[in-house]
């Protein structure tokens, strides 16, 4: 769906975006991570036709954005990190507004408006004026808007920065509808969280540069080599501790009363394996599992690992 | 017909609310005012009958001339935050990131300003048309001083547009759009005077190039050509009057060219301005364009 090949901007003598390569296939949620100034929102300008590259290519459906920007933005939504509102203007005047833009004729257009202020949880906002709104409910209408045309990448630079727990908790719900949806969605914030719980790939830029690129267990392998899994149980824990260091995948085992956390150097399967062989040689196992992937170590070490 | 959704929403916005209705309310006290003093003073000294020619000029006049001075200020007021105030709002990434071209964006701009100009202008026929109780002013002169303004309203408001996409802050756009116009219609009198002095020892037959482009003088030939009151020589480089057209131009007439063309350049420039992929300065292209070679 979204294809960077060799992405390059530069202000003045700063590379912004150097050399920046990327490839997010239809229906993910691609994660966009990086520091300030990393280069994300630049990358993204870029994608949406707001900026100019010096060099590179930027494909959206096989349509090239650089040369053909007004064919792509037919098929990109786009909601910017900061954006404004019109006065004087109702929530469904201000989504029939965009939706004109797009040439979708007026009886389309209402139930395309109540449609997505479904989606976004604003009907009984729709008579109330846009600058009337909170911030968390513009998101949500910034959101709807970018979703007039039914376009098929959604780029949404820093979608939840600023909300309230629940806002957030809202709106990665929508994402997930928008997901289901088919859309191909990407994202970029500095809730990394949030953003591997969300994401199917996750990429890490870092001074313009991808650093990392992958689904979260894939980074998730190449930085720490290894997993770590957590095993609760009833009893039995040095009966347990002498089967799992009977495995060869098993690196390192540290026992605190009922619960065990051990290296593993070995995928989904072997784990599923060795899960079997506990449960069959009688352990009483409450729960088993991967230990949740941080993201926010990962950043930090990949990021760091270029400072040095 | 579709209608440019920039100037649907932009007129939406604007007709909404009392700002609208007070804009109109304060032009036309001010153009009622007008016309009673215009009355009112040609009137003065001597008795008239009600049927006379030089008091519709009078009051003709008068009106014209609050008409002029009215659109000089309100034109570049209503356009000078038309850009910079979708960037000021941040609403301007929102309207390039769709299938609207800039020039799309900045002609729905500039129109919604102008059809509000349009509209005061339809608002005063009434209070013009008692020119029409005295005689000597036909409903097509009247129509051709219209479409006088409407020409100098969209090339004051392509001014006020054009420094509203080269500058981030309405401030700096006010600022420089006015004193654009005030060099149009001042400076241009001055550098003329100035030159003609210094090159010529005032010694100059016709209508100087420089004064072409000045609204003022476009404005005063064509009122002085209705009125039929043959040619003038106002200062040197500038005669104005039907003799005098017959051996120069009606400056009202290249000016009214100029400023079209001028309008035309200013909006092509802002457009280019507010694209994310324009073609850069110094001959560079965006990337777009190189690949293109």
């Amino acid at each position: 769906m979204l294809n960077i090949k060799g992405l390059v901007k530069k202000y003045g003598k700063f590379t912004a975006v150097n050399d920046l390569s990327l490839n997010v296939p239809k229906g993910e949620i691609y994660g966009f991570v990086g520091p300030n100034g990393a280069g994300k929102t630049t990358t993204m300008k870029i994608i949406c036709g707001l900026m100019a590259a010096d060099s590179g290519e930027v494909y959206v459906n096989d349509i090239d954005v650089i040369n053909n920007g007004r064919k792509a933005k037919e098929v990109i939504g786009y909601m910017p990190d900061f954006f404004g509102v019109y006065d004087n203007l109702k929530v469904t005047e201000y989504l029939d507004f965009y939706a004109s833009i797009y040439k979708i004729n007026a009886r389309d257009r209402k139930k395309i408006c109540d449609d997505l202020l479904e989606l976004v949880d604003l009907q009984d906002k729709r008579d109330a004026y846009v600058d009337s709104l909170s911030r968390g409910m513009k998101q949500r209408l910034c959101l709807a808007r970018s979703l007039v045309h039914n376009p098929e990448l959604l780029v949404l630079d820093e979608p939840a920065s600023g909300m309230d727990p629940r806002a957030r908790v809202e709106m990665k719900e929508i994402l997930r509808t928008l997901k289901d949806m088919g859309k191909t969605i990407i994202i970029s914030s500095h809730i990394l969280p949030e953003l591997s719980e969300l994401c199917t790939s996750i990429g890490i830029i870092d001074r313009g540069r991808m650093v990392i690129s992958g689904t979260v267990d894939e980074i998730m392998q190449q930085v720490y080599s290894k997993r770590f899994i957590k095993v609760k149980i009833k009893d039995k824990g040095e009966e347990c501790v002498k089967i799992m260091q009977e495995s060869p995948l098993i690196t390192s085992i540290n026992k605190d009363e009922n619960l065990i956390e051990a290296g593993f150097e070995g995928n989904e399967e072997e784990m599923a394996v060795l899960l079997k062989e506990l449960v069959m040689r009688g352990i009483p196992v409450i729960s088993f599992g991967q230990m949740d992937g941080n993201l926010e170590d990962v950043f930090m070490k990949v990021t760091k690992g270029d400072e040095a | 017909m579709r209608i440019n959704p920039v100037l649907q929403k932009e007129m939406k916005i604007r007709m909404r609310g009392w700002r609208a209705a007070g804009m109109i309310g304060v032009y036309l006290i001010f153009m009622a005012l007008t016309a009673s003093f215009a009355m009112m003073m040609s009137m003065e000294g001597y008795y008239r009958s009600a049927i006379d020619p030089d008091l519709a000029i009078g009051s003709y006049t008068g009106l014209a001339v609050m008409q002029f001075v009215l659109i000089s200020f309100i034109s570049p007021a209503l356009t000078t935050g038309a850009i910079s105030g979708e960037r000021e709002k941040q609403t301007l990434d929102l309207l390039l990131c769709t299938r609207m071209t800039p020039l799309s964006i900045v002609t729905g701009k500039l129109f919604a300003s102008i059809s509000q100009i349009v509209l005061l202008i339809i608002a005063s026929l009434p209070i013009f048309s008692i020119v029409f109780m005295f005689g000597g002013i036909s409903v097509i002169e009247l129509l051709e001083l219209f479409g006088f303004f409407i020409i100098i309203s969209i090339t004051f408001g392509s001014i006020g547009i054009f420094y509203s996409s080269y500058f981030k802050r309405t401030t700096a756009a006010n600022v420089l759009a006015y004193g654009t116009i005030a060099f149009l219609c001042f400076g241009t009198i001055f550098l003329t005077i100035f030159y003609l002095g210094v090159f010529k020892g005032y010694d100059y037959k016709g209508v100087f190039p420089l004064m072409y482009v000045n609204p003022i003088v476009g404005f005063s030939s064509i009122l002085w050509e209705q009125f039929g009151l043959g040619s003038m020589d106002f200062f040197p480089g500038l005669i104005v009057g039907s003799t005098a057209a017959v051996d120069f131009i009606s400056p009202w007439i290249v000016n009214l060219l100029f400023n079209i063309t001028l309008s035309i350049v200013l909006i092509l420039l802002s457009a280019n301005k507010i694209n994310p992929l324009k073609v850069r300065h110094g001959g560079r292209f965006s990337l777009s364009h190189r690949r293109k070679k």
